[in-house]
């Protein structure tokens, strides 16, 4: 990814005089002893982590007849006092890639511990409820520490929870309203993930978002809703994207995840308000409104974030072949709309290239 | 981007505080059902079968009562005329072959009588059907789950079907319910210790 590119570039910009070699080399062990750098060992070490709290769960799980239920619940508690503490432990000694591994390990502990808990004493209680005190518990874990790792884990609970709300049928609008906190979970973990610096945790919350979106669609679905997807999505998309925006400075901060999920859910408020309507008028207006955003998302974001400007290109090749496919009235009716969106967006090509040419002219003159 | 923050508090208060939560959350949840087992009034209730084909979900029984279907006369104060999650007072009352059954039942809360305990349902999901007669209405009490060790759930699926299961539960002042002990044919089979 990131890290072979830069090594390419660096290669090149040496191989042509432009940077020397010791700084490249100073540059890329630089970029390498950063915390987020991907480290094989580090991915596999919470693995690790990951699957030594299941077997020790596994193994209490396994209904030891033998042993005493209190003497196994104080196992158990044993457990996480002991993976908490150690983890305090390496994380005062800077051993920053253990520490966390143990953190995730408590913390997994806990949950398997409420599970057993509830086994063991026949508490049959909601699941639901069982997920929410997890994620507390998680959450909190998570703040005190300040920990990344502990804000991932809180994020695939937050999606555990909504997987549950949804598989135990306890989504629907007259239900408990759990479902309705959903939202709130993804601004807990958002505010998490901006707390801790755990920035790829953030894709958890955003998908979750536009995954509860979706569960919405479902339950009403109603041309209104995916209109107000479409122009709330698109919205945010402006306001996330253009430099005038008061919010602009405040997306970028989150790099590209903001323009990407509101231009995403502006197509999919777009797809479906082409599922919702029918006739030639309003599927030639969706259309022709489709082309045009993809078009407006590679313009606007194209340039810094390649996830728009790709999304912007398969929803433009997507409607075109669409479009090609459905005859809008007659096949003389598409093509005459081809001819038109042809025209129009070749006129914007050529106002696009002239812009560019001064923009990119502009900063070589002040320069100078 | 991502750098080592500094972190809210020293990492060793941080794991005592962390741990100690975690491990009062536990502690609540046994506590809260020993207050009850403590506390409750002990009602000896008759278990009906279940479809053979739902029996054991994982390693516990699924465990049905008489007292889980109320029947439409015995609800006083009406139905909900919406759509609504509901829970369910329903008070219990001993018959003289020693088993509780439901004498009344209400969806807003039953005073305390002498001679009867008032149980609280899970909330259960309700819905009008304003033109059909009045069905009856199924409920859960929180005590339907007996987790056993691996292969013993069968000798327990076979007495329940055969309708010699009978369960002692305790139910505490806000009508919560726990069991505390399971029989076959009045001989008792698991009995439930507080801890």
């Amino acid at each position: 990814m990131y890290r072979g590119r830069i090594e390419r570039d660096f290669a090149l910009w040496v191989s042509k005089g432009l940077l020397s070699a010791p700084s490249a080399e100073a540059m890329l062990a630089e970029y390498d002893a950063r915390e987020s750098s991907f480290s094989v060992g580090r991915v596999l070490l919470t693995l690790a982590a990951v699957l030594l709290s299941a077997a020790v769960l596994l193994l209490v799980a396994a209904n030891w007849e033998t042993i005493p239920r209190i003497a196994r619940v104080a196992g158990i508690g044993a457990l996480i006092w002991i993976f908490y503490l150690s983890a305090a432990l390496c994380l005062s000694r800077a051993l920053n890639g253990i520490g966390a591994a143990l953190l995730v390990m408590g913390t997994l502990t806990f949950g398997g511990a409420i599970a057993l808990v509830g086994q063991m004493y026949h508490l049959s209680g909601d699941t639901v409820d069982a997920m929410l005190v997890w994620l507390a518990g998680a959450c909190v874990a998570t703040i005190v520490f300040r920990s990344g790792a502990l804000a991932v884990v809180s994020g695939f609970l937050s999606w555990a929870v909504f997987g549950v709300l949804v598989m135990e049928n306890k989504s629907t609008f007259e239900g408990n309203g759990v479902i309705y906190l959903v939202p709130l979970l993804c601004i807990i973990v958002i505010a998490l993930v901006r707390y801790t610096g755990a920035s790829r945790a953030r894709h958890l919350a955003y998908l979750l978002m536009l995954g509860w979106l979706g569960w919405l669609y479902l339950e009403i679905s109603e041309p209104l809703l995916a209109a107000v997807f479409f122009v709330v999505g698109f919205a945010c998309f402006l306001a996330a994207s253009l430099p005038v925006s008061p919010l602009h400075r405040l997306a970028r901060e989150a790099g590209a995840a903001p323009s990407f999920y509101s231009f995403l859910l502006t197509i999919i408020g777009l797809a479906a308000l082409h599922v919702e309507l029918d006739g030639v008028g309003p599927n030639v207006a969706v259309s022709a409104v489709t082309l045009a955003v993809s078009l407006a998302g590679i313009g606007i974001a194209g340039r810094m974030n390649g996830a728009v400007r790709y999304l912007g290109y398969a929803v433009f090749a997507g409607e075109t072949l669409y479009l090609a496919s459905e005859t809008l009235g007659s096949i003389l009716g598409t093509s005459g709309f081809f001819l038109i969106s042809g025209i129009v967006v070749a006129l914007i090509a050529w106002i696009v290239i002239r812009l560019e040419k001064r923009l990119s002219a502009k900063p070589a003159v002040e320069g100078v | 981007m991502l750098t080592s923050r500094k972190p809210l508090i020293r990492p060793l208060f941080a794991a005592i505080l962390v741990a100690l939560l975690q491990t009062a959350v536990l502690g609540y949840m046994i506590e809260s059902r020993a207050s009850i087992l403590r506390n409750g009034t002990d009602v000896v209730l008759k278990t009906i079968p279940v479809d053979p084909r739902d029996l054991l979900r994982g390693d516990y029984v699924i465990l049905a009562y008489d007292i889980s279907t109320i029947a439409p006369d015995k609800v006083i104060g009406g139905f909900p005329k919406e759509a609504t999650d509901a829970r369910m007072s329903v008070r219990l009352e001993k018959q003289p072959d020693g088993f509780w059954t439901v004498s009344e039942a209400s969806f807003s809360p039953l005073p305390a009588k002498a001679g009867s305990v008032v149980a609280r349902t899970q909330p259960i999901f309700y819905y009008p059907t304003p033109d059909a007669p009045q069905l009856a209405v199924r409920v859960d009490y929180g005590i339907e789950r007996y987790y056993v060790p691996e292969g013993e759930g069968l000798v327990l699926e076979e007495a329940r079907n055969a309708s010699a299961l009978s369960v002692t539960a305790s139910v505490d002042d806000t009508g919560r319910m726990q069991i505390r002990l399971i029989a076959v044919d009045g001989k008792p089979l698991y009995e439930e210790p507080l801890y």
